[in-house]
């Protein structure tokens, strides 16, 4: 029987094409890491001649990882291990089926001296001993009747590890398959909430528009505690998620623990402070201390003494170095004046004498009879959330897990066979062992000295 | 702190060990052979409690973590991983020779932390998203996969060094060829570990298990080299010469995943530190 020889199929079963492909990958990872990637490309094409950018731009350099040529490397790894996998399959399967006893012609010829060597006791005390010791170590122990009154004891070993090799290459699958299945239906994006704000849409990774959430969350308070050394020790955010006016969730949400709803998931990712926090103003008038208020940017107040009203125009966290500080906007019957009040005014005033007559506009007094104190800006936080979805990250998890099982197979186990030949020899009896791996003959190697050691201790010790 | 100074004393254990084999080769006296194994045991026993004393130092300074968390500590960590790899080799094999090879990297790795004047060796606290349970997995499996793949390297180097009269005490080449192809099968387990336990984390802290930063990819390609590598055993047959060319290429990769990838941009910019 001939059989017709695929090109399709021997194309495909080339261990050369998988090491090529696998070369490929390692050039195109290579230079996908010294070429920045996706935002961070946008700055590089930038110092490029337009030309070169935009043909680069074309053959999609600036995003390798999720290009046509990422994709069809995968596709035609995937193709090669599933042909291979095939191709190899119905051997396995036989070798996997066989009987256990059934060992090649010329098992025991050639055979290196110290597995062969004699003893005194007959046949029959020598198979019942081998036996015992055979049955410690190995499984599926068998005894066959030889010519010339020989009998042959074979055990075996780890013949489920003829199988690691495919769980191997099926974890590789599916790990190419969840990733896939994210890159095509997952999606990744930011959103920053105020506190107290909510938020009900991401903008989405590397500039592509925004994404509507099934959700709205809403950032009821943030927290963020330093070290000494001023970094970041924990934050969380305390978040409400809202469906339909409802609240499905609440609770925080810490850095190294995302929140999972309606399979979303939500990880606090950064943190800052709006510049839109509040100010404190103590205001006196005529040297009479008044009342504190609290006010925003863009927010009025009318004077105690009813002279006008009062406007915050900006609030700044740090001007010019000399620390916070509101801009105000006092309006009158006189006109409008607007002018600084700063923090920290009486240290300003001691490191520059005369500095508030210098400059009007950094008097706290300048609207006579009134003398306006800052008292502190309390800064308001905003959460920086990173929302994401990847329906293939159950696949890939799933593959990691076979992937281990299938490595240890592979690696740390083989399918060891052994076959013991006991035969008279004169007055004599013959020992003869012979065994075969399919792989890592080494550790075989080492499993037959222990047990041909163990058989000639034991004649040693009936002997006595 | 107590911790650095028995460290840098390591250093000069594990150098005075490098100089007693090589006087063992030299002279062929079991005598030096011996003083350089108690030597190297002496330094392994200090290393693992200069270890664990930084760990209770940190725990005293209030900001307790495992001591595997900045660079100084990766260094101290990868010339512990190495350290002990060669001494469960060297007493499986019974052959001394590795430890020509194998000391001066641990040797060198412990000077480079003490000594470069960049590496900061404070016990520093821990930024939110390196305050994780996968921290630890991840980083220990790391590092061990990166020790077999510099015990596999080193065994490459000696299978050149063989043929070389002055290098006659190298076993010979089917010794080394096995045990170049167990450090890199068990190199490369704990690299796949140690990839997984990192895409879990990032999972986690990052919101992806996947974001090909430059370390990510980098940790990818050092993985498909040497599944190359095993691949060319396993279905060609290779042996001997071109797997130790493999695995001189294979470190060179893992170089770059520990050390060079700091030069290339990245966006995790907060595992700088």
């Amino acid at each position: 029987m001939t059989k017709q020889k695929n090109p399709f199929r021997s194309f495909f079963t080339s261990v050369y094409l998988t090491i090529t492909l696998l070369v490929f990958t390692v050039v195109l990872s290579i230079i996908g890491t010294f070429i920045p990637q996706q935002d961070a490309a946008r700055g590089f094409a930038q110092g490029m001649p337009p030309g070169l950018a935009s043909f680069l731009q074309t053959m999609q350099v600036f995003d390798l990882f999720h290009s046509v040529w990422f994709f069809l490397l995968m596709l035609l790894l995937s193709l090669n291990l599933i042909v291979c996998s095939l191709n190899r399959w119905p051997l396995t399967w036989k070798q996997f089926r066989g009987a256990p006893s059934s060992g090649e012609e010329g098992l025991f010829r050639g055979l290196s001296p110290e597995r062969i060597f004699l003893c005194d006791e007959d046949v029959g005390t020598m198979t019942g001993r081998i036996e015992g010791f055979l049955g410690r170590k190995y499984r599926k122990i068998g005894k066959t009747q030889e010519k010339e009154d020989a009998v042959i004891i074979c055990g075996e070993k780890g013949r489920y590890s003829r199988f690691a090799v495919y769980v191997v290459h099926m974890s590789v699958q599916l790990l190419i398959l969840g990733a896939l299945m994210g890159a095509f239906w997952g999606w990744e994006g930011y959103v920053n909430i105020g506190e107290g704000e909510k938020a009900d849409a991401i903008d989405l990774k590397g500039g592509k528009g925004t994404k509507a959430l099934p959700f709205t969350i809403r950032c009821d308070k943030f927290m963020v505690s330093f070290y000494e050394n001023g970094a970041p020790k924990t934050y969380r955010s305390d978040l409400t998620f809202l469906k339909d006016g409802k609240t499905i969730y609440q609770g925080p949400l810490l850095v190294n623990h995302p929140v999972s709803l309606e399979g979303v998931q939500v990880y606090q990712a950064s943190y800052g402070s709006s510049p839109d926090g509040r100010a404190s103003l103590a205001i006196s008038r005529g040297g009479q201390e008044g009342k504190i208020i609290k006010v925003g940017p863009g927010e009025s107040f009318s004077l105690p003494g009813k002279e006008g009203t009062v406007q915050i125009v900006r609030l700044e966290e740090n001007l010019m170095q000399m620390g916070p500080a509101v801009k105000i906007l006092v309006r009158s019957g006189q006109g409008e004046v607007s002018f600084w009040i700063f923090l920290h005014i009486d240290k300003i005033r001691e490191m520059n004498p005369g500095v508030t007559e210098q400059v009007p506009m950094f008097n706290p007094a300048l609207f006579k009879p009134y003398l306006f104190v800052l008292k502190g800006i309390e800064e308001r936080y905003y959460t920086g959330l990173q929302v994401s979805r990847d329906p293939g990250a159950p696949l890939v998890a799933a593959a990691a897990v076979l992937m281990m099982v299938g490595l240890i197979g592979t690696f740390f186990s083989s399918h060891r066979r052994i076959w013991i030949k006991i035969q008279p020899a004169g007055e004599k009896t013959r020992i003869s062992v012979a065994a075969r791996t399919n792989k890592h003959p080494v550790v075989l190697e080492r499993e037959v000295r222990q047990l041909t050691e163990q058989i000639k201790i034991s004649l040693e010790k009936g002997s006595t | 702190m107590t911790n650095t100074m028995i460290l840098s004393w390591v250093t000069f254990l594990y150098f005075g060990a490098f100089v007693f084999y090589l006087f063992c080769l030299v002279f062929r006296k079991e005598f030096w052979g011996k003083g350089a194994f108690y030597t190297v045991i002496g330094g392994l026993v200090a290393h693992t409690v200069g270890l664990l004393l930084r760990w209770q130092e940190s725990y005293a300074l209030g900001i307790g973590h495992a001591p595997l968390s900045n660079f100084y500590e990766s260094l101290i960590f990868f010339a512990w991983a190495v350290v002990v790899l060669y001494v469960i080799v060297e007493w499986r094999i019974k052959n001394r020779s590795l430890g020509v090879f194998v000391l001066p990297v641990a040797f060198l790795l412990m000077a480079f932390a003490s000594l470069a004047p960049n590496i900061s060796d404070r016990i520093q606290p821990l930024v939110p998203a390196l305050q994780s349970n996968w921290l630890t997995s991840h980083v220990v499996t790391c590092f061990m996969g990166y020790a077999a793949f510099t015990v596999a390297f080193a065994i490459g180097i000696m299978y050149f060094l063989r043929n070389i009269p002055l290098f006659g005490f190298i076993p010979e080449g089917d010794i080394l060829d096995e045990l170049l192809y167990q450090n890199t099968v068990l190199g490369f387990v704990f690299l796949t570990l140690g990839i997984m336990t990192g895409s879990v984390w990032a999972h986690y802290a990052w919101g992806s298990y996947w974001s090909w930063d430059p370390k990510e990819t980098w940790s990818l390609i050092t993985w498909l080299i040497y599944a190359v590598m095993l691949h060319a055993r396993y279905v060609r047959g290779w042996k001997g010469k071109r797997m130790a060319v493999l695995a001189i290429i294979g470190f060179a990769a893992v170089l770059f995943t520990y050390l060079g990838v700091n030069y290339l941009p990245g966006l995790h910019s907060y595992l700088q530190s």
